[in-house]
């Protein structure tokens, strides 16, 4: 929008074309200038109306007899140009720089070329391609990839999740050391190797670095990584398109077999079976398998028996719930990686607070590195972190009532109040009412008496024993510490 | 009307582009991590505030420009989508539907894997949902969560002025400064006292001036 005489502002104008540009001396007294027009703006409007509506303008540069300014939306140039137009160009051209008018542009990223991602692509096989972003088709349930490109459907390996990446402790040095076994071994030392861990410890980690190392010592050796849930994707349409000779195929010709996440294959029985007679044909063949899973074998939901006890056959590998050593570690290591120093006061602090597990540990961090290099350039200190990680922090730091977990536990395994703080004993009631008293014990201040009346006029010893109940349970019952979990996270959103 | 959906979208849905976004101080981080993609550092971002704050409009800025997929709960569990952009504007929707949640677990590690990003908005951050599915959770806790403030001066003052000029009126800057000092300080309020003023001017016969704005709407 030009604001003189030559009126052919064409309102979209974010570039200017007879740009002139200067060397050394004019910007100087361009910004001098500015500052003064500025300080006039201050002066005549007031300083509520400055604020609200002049504080958005900038100085872009000067183009021909124009000054260039900039804001950040096309209703502000609107705004600006007709209430405070022509007091801009007077006072510009009071300034005796020689300009005659003024030209305000949106200097919003309206279609600015994507920039390939910052992040170092250091690995070999990615292609450049698949790091920079392009509009993407909407492809919803449109053109599927038919069955001979199962290779696109293959997790691509993230270059990141390496061996030399994942830091270790005591939680996870067992997982960690069968993974890296598996890997540089020739021949096959156990069949399958399974994964299993809580959220976010480290799973799918190990299983790209697992998968780096293979074709790494051996690129000639074939391997398939996928998700369960593009197996059975691939499964359900070689079933629908009568393929399943060429599904079959497809996977008892690779060498190494890794799937992700195998809880997801819960009662779908069919690719339960298919999963069983592939695995059963690689390990005859001497095929490595290896699969991960939020749970040990024995401990997932809807798989059958024979299946369970065949993913159960070779080493079963927990990943552990982190301790603050290891948080701190893999806070030290994740900053080394990224060259961003950061205080050790920070990265105990977050080692402390952020317990949940390593993935919200490092998007934690990727969250204050963002902040603290791209956005403000600030350094980071516990201040910062407390106000950037807002969210998280207060999350767990929500007040909780016996009342709140007595109606969260009720909900969650679908029983009545008045069950539960009844004197009944039958199983169905009186483990819920142990999961309500421990997390009662756990997210509140309460004392046993108080807990105990809330819960029927209890006596104390009984909520004391409920209490270790689960305390016992929750070890070695992967789906009580899942419920346990979830009501944790809902009652302290 | 939906409590979500912001009066003032109404009569702007075709002006969803960058340029015509307000920055004010209280969207102006939402607005920078909008503009830094496709430099984002982890494989999603996660929009909040309070309804009418702007997320559907950032979201579709930002939509337009990654040509990312509008993904729905009702999609999530209609099948596999395999955009490699999508962006999920029901984060809420999710808190009782297992089949969405899942899908949208699956959808985001597709997502992850061909390194597209999933942008993710709710009235709460992602932190405070309680998802029926952990593995989900965690993921979306991991990302960056910017939070769209209820709006300063400056927003409201810019909302009023838009929004009395999206209907042809001529209004004084002093009378929208003084708006700003006294009605609620929510996109909605903007909206209803635009329309109130509106309503009593053409009824009236009157211009909007600083008196009749101070009568029509019954301050002291």
């Amino acid at each position: 929008m030009t604001l003189t005489g030559n009126g052919n502002g064409n309102g979209n104008n974010r570039d200017v074309s007879n740009e002139r540009s200067f060397g050394g001396e004019r910007p100087n007294a361009l910004e001098l200038a500015w500052v003064r027009v500025r300080a006039h703006l201050r002066s005549e409007y007031g300083d509520a109306a400055f604020k609200n509506w002049l504080r958005s303008l900038t100085l872009l540069r000067a183009s021909g007899d124009k000054v260039v300014l900039a804001v950040t939306s096309k209703f502000w140039r609107d705004w600006i140009a007709a209430h405070y137009g022509d007091r801009l160009v007077a006072l510009w051209k009071a300034e005796n720089l020689g300009f005659n008018g003024v030209e305000i542009v949106v200097n919003a990223v309206e279609a600015k070329e994507p920039r390939p991602r910052g992040d170092a692509l250091e690995m070999p096989q990615r292609e450049t391609d698949e790091a920079r972003p392009q509009p993407a088709p909407a492809a919803m349930n449109g053109e599927e990839p038919r069955l001979g490109d199962v290779q696109n459907l293959c997790t691509p390996l993230d270059p990141r999740l390496t061996f030399e990446t994942f830091v270790i402790g005591k939680p996870n040095e067992f997982a960690h050391a069968a993974a890296l076994r598996v890997a540089e071994a020739d021949e096959i030392p156990f069949n399958p190797l399974f994964l299993y861990g809580g959220v976010g410890l480290g799973k799918t980690h190990l299983m790209h670095a697992t998968a780096w190392r293979l074709r790494m010592r051996n690129p000639a050796r074939r391997v398939m990584f996928l998700s369960s849930e593009t197996f059975m994707h691939l499964f359900v349409k070689a079933v629908r398109y009568k393929d399943t000779h060429a599904f079959k195929e497809q996977f008892r010709s690779v060498d190494v077999l890794m799937i992700d996440d195998v809880q997801f294959f819960g009662e779908k029985s069919a690719t339960q079976e298919e999963l069983f007679h592939t695995f059963n044909a690689l390990v005859d063949h001497r095929r490595q398998v290896i699969i991960s899973a939020d749970k040990p074998p024995v401990d997932l939901q809807g798989i059958e028996e024979r299946l369970k006890s065949r993913l159960g056959s070779g080493v079963v590998a927990q990943l552990n719930p982190t301790n603050y050593e290891l948080r701190l570690s893999i806070l030290q290591a994740k900053a080394e990686q990224k060259g961003v120093a950061i205080p050790s006061k920070v990265t105990e602090f977050l080692a402390h607070k952020i317990t949940s597990n390593i993935r919200e540990l490092e998007g934690a961090m990727t969250r204050l590195f963002a902040h603290a290099t791209l956005l403000n350039s600030r350094e980071i200190s516990i201040d910062m972190a407390q106000e950037v990680l807002q969210d998280l922090l207060r999350a767990n730091d929500r007040h909780v009532t016996i009342d709140d977990i007595q109606k969260r536990v009720c909900e969650h395994y679908n029983i009545k109040m008045a069950d539960l703080l009844s004197p009944r004993r039958a199983r169905a009631v009186a483990r819920p009412r142990q999961v309500a008293m421990y997390l009662a014990k756990q997210l509140t201040t309460r004392s046993l008496p108080e807990i105990g009346r809330k819960f029927g006029g209890r006596d104390h010893t009984t909520i004391m024993h409920g209490v270790r109940k689960i305390e016992e349970l929750r070890g070695g019952d992967p789906s009580l510490n899942e419920d346990i979990e979830i009501l944790t996270r809902s009652l302290t959103r | 009307m939906p409590a979500r959906q912001l009066v003032l979208d109404l009569p702007h849905r075709a002006a969803q582009a960058r340029g015509d976004f307000l920055v004010a101080p209280c969207n102006e981080a939402a607005v920078a991590w909008i503009d830094r993609w496709p430099d984002w550092p982890a494989p999603g971002l996660a929009l909040y505030g309070p309804a009418g704050s702007g997320k559907s409009h950032l979201a579709a800025v930002w939509q337009s420009r990654s040509g990312a997929v509008a993904v729905s709960a009702a999609a999530l569990r209609g099948g596999r989508i395999e955009a490699r952009y999508c962006v999920f504007e029901e984060g809420e929707a999710l808190l009782r539907d297992r089949g969405a949640a899942e899908a949208l677990f699956h959808l985001y590690n597709r997502i992850a894997a061909r390194r597209g990003h999933l942008l993710v908005t709710g009235a709460e951050p992602p932190a405070r949902w309680t998802l029926p599915l952990a593995d989900l959770a965690s993921r979306l806790r991991a990302l960056p969560a910017v939070e769209i403030r209820p709006p300063d001066d400056a927003m409201l003052s810019g909302l009023l002025a838009k929004l009395f000029r999206d209907r042809q009126l001529a209004v004084p800057g002093e009378v929208i400064l003084y708006l700003v000092q006294r009605i609620e300080r929510s996109c909605a309020a903007v909206a209803r006292t635009v329309e109130a003023l509106d309503r009593a001017s053409l009824a009236e016969r009157r211009p909007i001036t600083l008196p009749f704005a101070r009568a029509t709407l019954g301050f002291a």
